[in-house]
C-alpha cells in the first residue's frame, strides 16, 4: 500500500506537487494520470525517496521509502527506461542491480526470459529500442519481487503485442495482491488496463475514483479526463450540452467520494 | 558490502574503465622503462646496492604518478557517467543511502587504483632490476617504503578526488577540468606567485613530488601524508554532505 499525505513539492516558483492526499491499496492496478508536466512523475520520485517534500509525506507499507532495508525487495520501481548506461549488457544490467540489495543473480536470467528478451541477454542496452529499454526496466522493477510497482509510462515505446503483455503482467501481479501504481497519458489504455484512477493536474488531485464510476456508458475516459483537466484549470467554459452532463456525471461522483479539484462548489 | 558488490559490478561491466585502466598502465610502463633505462645509463659505476635498488623504485613511482590522470578520470566518469545517463536514480532507488553508494564507489576506486599502480610498479622493478643488474641492486631497502606508499596514496588520493569533483559538479568535462586545475595548471602558476610555493605545499602534488624524491623535502614525511590523504577524503567528505538532500 502506498499513502501519499499532504504531499508537496515547490521548485522555486511553480507548485509541482500541491498537496496530495491519496492511498494506492493492494490487490487492483491503480492508474495515475495527468497531462504533461501535472506532477505524475515528481510525485513518483517523492514515494521513492528521489526527491524530498517541501512538506508532507509518502509511506510505502507504512514507512518512508528511504528508511527501506533492501528497497527492491519492496518496492519495484520503473521510472525512465532510457536512463541506462548503454555499455553494459542487458544481463549486467540486472546482475549489478540484484547485488546491490543482496539478491541472487539467478533470478536474473528467468526474469529476462519472462519480459521477452533473453535473446538479447548479452548485448548491449544501448543499442536496444525504446520497448527493449521498456521490457528491461519492467524486469528490474521485478528484480526483489515486490509487493508494490511503481512505473511511470511503461508502455511508452511498446508495440501492440508489447503494450498487451504489459497489461496482463500488471493485471496477473495486481491479482497476486501487489499494489500496481501505473502512470500513463494514453486513455484508451488507461481505460483497458487500470481498476480505480487517480488524476492529478497541476499538482493537484482532480479525481480518485474507480473507473467504472469515472467512465460512464457513453463517454469516454478520454472526455472526462479532459473536464476533469479543464475543471483544474479552472477555465471550465462551458462547450456544449455534453461536456455540461458529463461535468454533471463527474460531479455526482465527487459527492461519492471523489475528491474535487477545488472542492468548494 | 552489497553496496560494494553492487560498485564492483558496474565498474568492471563498463568498456570504458578497461579502455582507461589498460591505457593508463600500458602508457605509464612504456615511460616507466624508457625513464629507468635512461636514469640508470648514467650511474656511475660505484653505486652501490642499496643505492641503486632505490633509484629503480623511485624512477618506477615517477612512472606511475603519470597513471593518476586517467585515474582521476575513472574517478569522475564513475559518477559522472551516472548522472549523465540519468542511471543515478536507480542507483538512489536500490541504495537509498546516498552517502554509502559514494563510499561504495571510493573503496572499489581505490581498489582499481591500486591494483593499477601494481601493475605498473612491479613489472616496472623487475624490469629496472634487468636492466641495472651489473650494479647488484638489493631486493627493496627500507627506505624504498616511504616511496611506495606516497606514490600509491597519490594515485589514489587523485582517484578519489576525481570521484569527489564528479559528484560534486555531476558534469564529467567539469570535474575533469577541475581535477587537472588542481593537480597541474595551479601548482604550475603558483609557483610564479610570490609565496605561491607554500600554497603549493597544500596541494596534492607537491606532498607527492617530494615523497617520491623529486623536489627538496620542505616538510617531515607524516606531514606529505597527511596533506595526500586529505586530499582522498576531505573532498569525498564535502561530496556526501552536499549529496544528503
Amino acid at each position: 500500500m502506498i499513502e501519499v499525505n499532504g504531499l508537496t513539492r515547490r521548485f522555486k516558483q511553480t507548485l509541482a506537487v500541491d498537496d496530495l492526499t491519496f492511498v494506492v491499496p493492494s490487490g487492483r492496478i491503480t492508474g495515475f494520470l495527468g497531462s504533461n508536466g501535472a506532477g505524475k512523475t515528481t510525485t513518483m520520485r517523492l514515494i521513492l525517496g528521489l526527491d524530498r517534500p517541501t512538506a508532507g509525506q509518502a509511506t510505502v507499507g507504512g514507512r518512508p521509502y528511504r528508511s527501506l532495508e533492501r528497497p527492491l525487495t519492496h518496492v519495484g520501481a520503473l521510472l525512465d527506461a532510457t536512463a541506462v548506461q548503454g555499455g553494459r549488457r542487458a544481463e549486467q544490467h540486472l546482475r549489478w542491480l540484484a547485488a546491490s540489495n543482496g539478491l541472487s543473480a539467478r533470478r536474473v536470467g528467468g526474469l529476462l526470459d519472462l519480459v521477452g528478451l533473453s535473446d538479447a541477454a548479452g548485448k548491449r542496452i544501448g543499442g536496444f529500442s525504446l520497448g527493449m529499454k521498456q521490457r528491461l526496466g519492467i524486469a528490474a522493477a521485478l528484480l526483489g519481487d515486490p509487493g508494490t510497482l511503481l512505473l511511470d509510462e511503461p508502455v511508452n515505446g511498446l508495440d501492440p503485442e508489447g503494450i498487451r503483455w504489459t497489461r496482463q503482467l500488471l493485471r496477473s501481479l495486481a491479482a497476486e495482491g501487489r499494489t500496481v501504481l501505473v502512470s500513463s497519458h494514453l486513455m484508451s489504455e488507461m481505460a483497458l488496463t487500470a481498476d480505480h484512477l487517480i488524476v492529478i493536474g497541476r499538482g493537484r488531485l482532480l479525481a480518485d475514483a474507480p473507473i467504472a464510476e469515472l467512465v460512464r456508458p457513453g463517454t469516454s475516459l478520454e472526455d472526462v479526463f479532459m473536464d476533469l483537466v479543464s475543471e483544474g484549470r479552472e477555465e471550465a467554459p462551458e462547450r456544449d450540452e455534453g461536456a455540461r452532463e458529463r461535468r454533471g456525471a463527474v460531479q455526482d461522483m465527487r459527492h461519492s467520494g471523489v475528491r474535487g479539484g477545488h472542492g468548494q462548489r | 558490502m552489497d553496496t560494494v558488490n553492487a560498485e564492483w559490478i558496474k565498474l568492471r561491466t563498463l568498456r570504458s574503465t578497461w579502455w582507461t585502466m589498460g591505457i593508463a598502465v600500458f602508457v605509464a610502463l612504456v615511460l616507466t622503462a624508457l625513464g629507468a633505462g635512461a636514469v640508470i645509463s648514467r650511474w656511475d659505476p660505484g653505486h652501490a646496492p642499496d643505492q641503486a635498488a632505490m633509484g629503480i623504485v623511485v624512477a618506477v613511482y615517477v612512472g606511475v604518478i603519470l597513471a593518476q590522470l586517467p585515474l582521476g578520470m575513472l574517478g569522475v566518469m564513475t559518477i559522472s557517467g551516472e548522472h549523465a545517463s540519468g542511471m543515478i536514480d536507480a542507483t538512489h532507488v536500490a541504495t537509498p543511502a546516498r552517502s554509502r553508494v559514494l563510499l561504495a564507489k571510493a573503496v572499489v576506486l581505490a581498489g582499481a587504483a591500486v591494483v593499477a599502480s601494481l601493475l605498473i610498479a612491479v613489472p616496472g622493478y623487475l624490469y629496472g632490476r634487468v636492466v641495472a643488474a651489473e650494479f647488484n641492486p638489493s631486493a627493496l631497502p627500507g627506505e624504498a617504503w616511504p616511496v611506495i606508499a606516497g606514490g600509491t596514496l597519490m594515485i589514489v588520493a587523485t582517484t578519489l578526488l576525481g570521484l569527489a569533483l564528479g559528484a560534486l559538479l555531476r558534469n564529467g568535462a567539469a570535474a575533469m577540468a577541475a581535477l587537472m586545475a588542481i593537480i597541474l595548471l595551479v601548482p604550475f602558476v603558483a609557483r610564479m606567485l610570490p609565496g605561491g610555493e607554500w600554497g603549493n605545499y597544500l596541494l596534492p602534488t607537491y606532498p607527492a613530488l617530494q615523497l617520491i624524491g623529486q623536489v627538496p623535502a620542505i616538510m617531515p614525511g607524516w606531514v606529505a601524508f597527511t596533506v595526500l590523504g586529505c586530499w582522498a577524503v576531505i573532498p569525498l567528505g564535502i561530496a556526501a554532505l552536499a549529496g544528503r538532500r
